[in-house]
């Protein structure tokens, strides 16, 4: 009988139904969607955000005291200090290794060319295929960490096609300087060899490297003499902005509590990164470019804050709205529960009853909602990200205890008008 | 022992007296009217008895059991095993069917039988509408699958508040041959109404006024057949 009540008003009374089920979709589907764009737009925000490059930089320890000591940048000297090449895969080894989204390492050495002037040459990753150890893929390199780069001519080196070795990117000011365009080949002269570098592209970075030579890290270490070694390794990294704990972690890490030093280590701030990175790199230090590193945290907290907020205030006003329409819906059938009443009906049958028709309609309506959610999300991800937005498995539990929650929630003040409704007051009108 | 006992019971509103003082018996098997007019109490001694309201003073005995200090959900209790409701305005659940409303009655009882809920509307002639929705159906069948409704659980007492009072008059002797041959079997019949024709088919009508018994009456011609003839012209 129970199951024929429930078939009753729910086929035979669904326009009634349909209002609170439409309430729960538009909730479940704001929700699905907002909680969605949350959940990934750590990746989207980052993608915008590795176009203002690394927010971390290793570099040799001793090089840095030198800077340090002297305000100076090292040279190209014998005892120039160097990193590993070796000990780059161990950058993605971190705690904190999901967060780090892109990395290159640098090399830069002085050149001749042919008239005689000397120019420098800095070997990079462009576009580095890595296989991690976790299984991981990873294309790295300038190519994404240069993106403001302004491409004039030709394109950027392909290291994963042939030939990348023999090729270079020309800063736009040397270019002009040499009367070089793209496919030309230029002779360089370093301090162990020299190699004849095809030009395959010509690029304006508004900045100081318009006058340098751009080439692989292998070529740029062959023509150098040094082998095996790394200047500098820019880090782009999905960081925590900081706080008291982190800047005063960033003086000393040392001066922390225990307890305290658990929490920063396991927090992705950008010194907590730094520190990991440097206890994975001989000799090395670490330093966040501060702007950077806390404009991204800050966007991404923002941006997660935010759609956060959107979640769950679409899903008050779902509460709000199941209250009114499933007590509007109550006062409406107060006489046929009223009759229940008179005829036997406990409080407990009939509140059974009503909570089982509305999550049945709450169940409907999430569905549909959760289904034009993920629809909504893709609507966001390709408006303002310009991709799609990954659904991730977690928002299923998420949204349905959400959804459970609000309706019942939402049938609280419907059931107190019910438990106080009396068979005298609806029978006799 | 009577079937019911009402000892000097008031419903009181503040300075409302709905009842004052009101004492009646009803034994079993008894027919009895309840008349009035508006705001005589009938329908506060209707809810009393039926087990919806509770009186400010006084006892209400039902199989000597007093239920006037019962709390709500043991007055549910006595009405769902006890009481039988007919209502003026019928009050069907519209989203479903005859049989159903029938059997909703089982269902907060006992068990629901669909056969025996299809006998109890085949016993008010309306075998044949049992699938029909109420909104299917004329207010003299509604009134029929409510009194089905009030007996299907073998109840003690059938309580019928103005049952004819939304009828015409076909419909009407309908229903009053239904509680003429619920009355033959046995049951116990209290109908509250303002209709004297209604009144005077039962054994013994009381009438209320300004919510106390004024009046009592005894049909000394009731030999629970009902002369439609006098009633028309009456009427």
């Amino acid at each position: 009988m129970f199951g024929r009540m429930i078939k009753g008003i729910l086929t035979r009374q669904w326009k009634k139904m349909l209002m609170i089920g439409l309430t729960i979709a538009l909730g479940a589907s704001l929700a699905t969607a907002m909680l969605s764009v949350m959940l990934d737009v750590g990746d989207k925000i980052n993608q915008e955000l590795k176009a203002y490059g690394a927010n971390i930089i290793v570099s040799p320890q001793e090089a840095s005291v030198i800077e340090d000591l002297y305000d100076v940048e090292g040279g190209d000297k014998a005892t120039k200090a160097y990193l590993r090449e070796d000990e780059l895969s161990k950058v993605k080894t971190i705690f904190w290794a999901f967060n780090i989204v892109d990395y290159s390492p640098f090399i830069s050495t002085s050149v001749k060319l042919d008239d005689g002037s000397e120019v420098k040459l800095t070997g990079s990753w462009f576009n580095h295929h890595l296989e991690l150890a976790t299984g991981e893929t990873l294309d790295s390199g300038i190519r994404n960490m240069r993106s403001w780069w302004d491409i004039e001519d030709g394109d950027w080196i392909d290291e994963q096609g042939s030939g990348a070795e023999g090729e270079c990117m020309v800063g736009t000011e040397l270019a002009k300087k040499l009367g070089i365009s793209v496919g030309d080949s230029l002779h360089v002269t370093g301090n162990a060899s020299a190699a004849d570098l095809t030009v395959k592209g010509i690029f304006d970075a508004g900045g100081d490297e318009d006058e340098y030579i751009f080439t692989t890290l292998d070529t740029a270490q062959a023509i150098g003499g040094l082998d095996g070694k790394v200047d500098t390794i820019e880090v782009s990294a999905l960081t925590t902005p900081d706080n008291e704990l982190s800047e005063k972690a960033a003086k000393d890490p040392g001066s922390l509590t225990i307890k305290q030093y658990e929490t920063w280590y396991c927090t992705a701030y950008a010194s907590a990164i730094c520190y990991q990175l440097t206890e994975v790199i001989t000799d090395s230090t670490a330093a966040p470019v501060r702007q950077v590193a806390s404009s991204e945290g800050a966007i991404l907290d923002k941006t997660e804050l935010l759609m956060g907020l959107i979640a769950v205030l679409s899903m008050v006003g779902s509460a709000l709205g199941i209250c009114n329409l499933v007590t509007a819906s109550v006062m409406d059938r107060s006489r046929e529960i009223g009759l229940m009443k008179a005829i036997g009906a406990q409080n407990s049958s009939i509140i059974l009853q009503v909570i089982t028709e509305i999550l049945i309609t709450a169940a409907i309506g999430g569905a549909a909602g959760f289904a034009a959610g993920i629809g909504f999300a893709q609507i966001i991800g390709q408006t303002v990200f310009g991709s799609s937005i990954a659904l991730r498995t977690m928002v299923i539990p998420i949204v349905i205890v959400a959804v459970l929650a609000i309706t019942l929630i939402g049938c609280i003040p419907a059931i107190r008008q019910l438990l106080k409704l009396s068979p005298t007051e609806v029978l006799h009108e | 022992m009577s079937l019911l006992e009402i000892n000097n019971v008031s419903k009181i509103y503040g300075e409302l007296h709905a009842l004052d003082k009101v004492s009646l018996k009803v034994e079993k098997g008894e027919w009895v009217a309840i008349m009035g007019p508006s705001g005589s109490g009938k329908s506060t001694l209707m809810n009393i008895i039926g087990c919806m309201d509770r009186p400010s003073e006084g006892e209400v005995l039902m199989d000597g059991i007093d239920i006037a200090k019962m709390n709500q959900k043991e007055l549910t209790l006595i009405r769902r095993d006890k009481i039988g409701l007919v209502f003026q305005q019928f009050h069907l659940v519209n989203y479903l069917t005859a049989v159903e409303n029938v059997m909703l009655s089982q269902y907060y009882h006992s068990i629901p039988d669909e056969k025996e809920a299809l006998e109890a509307l085949d016993r008010v002639g309306l075998a044949g509408r049992a699938r029909h929705l109420p909104s299917q159906l004329s207010g003299g069948e509604q009134q029929r699958v409510c009194v089905a409704r009030a007996l299907i659980n073998y109840p003690e007492i059938i309580l019928a508040d103005e049952p004819t009072g939304n009828l015409d008059e076909a419909n009407e002797k309908i229903i009053m041959d239904l509680f003429h041959n619920l009355h033959n079997e046995g049951t116990t019949l209290i109908v509250v109404t303002h209709d004297p024709e209604v009144a005077q088919t039962a054994q013994r009508t009381l009438f209320l006024r300004d919510g106390k018994l004024v009046r009592e009456t005894v049909n000394e011609n009731f030999t629970g057949e009902i002369k439609y003839e006098d009633w028309t012209e009456n009427k």
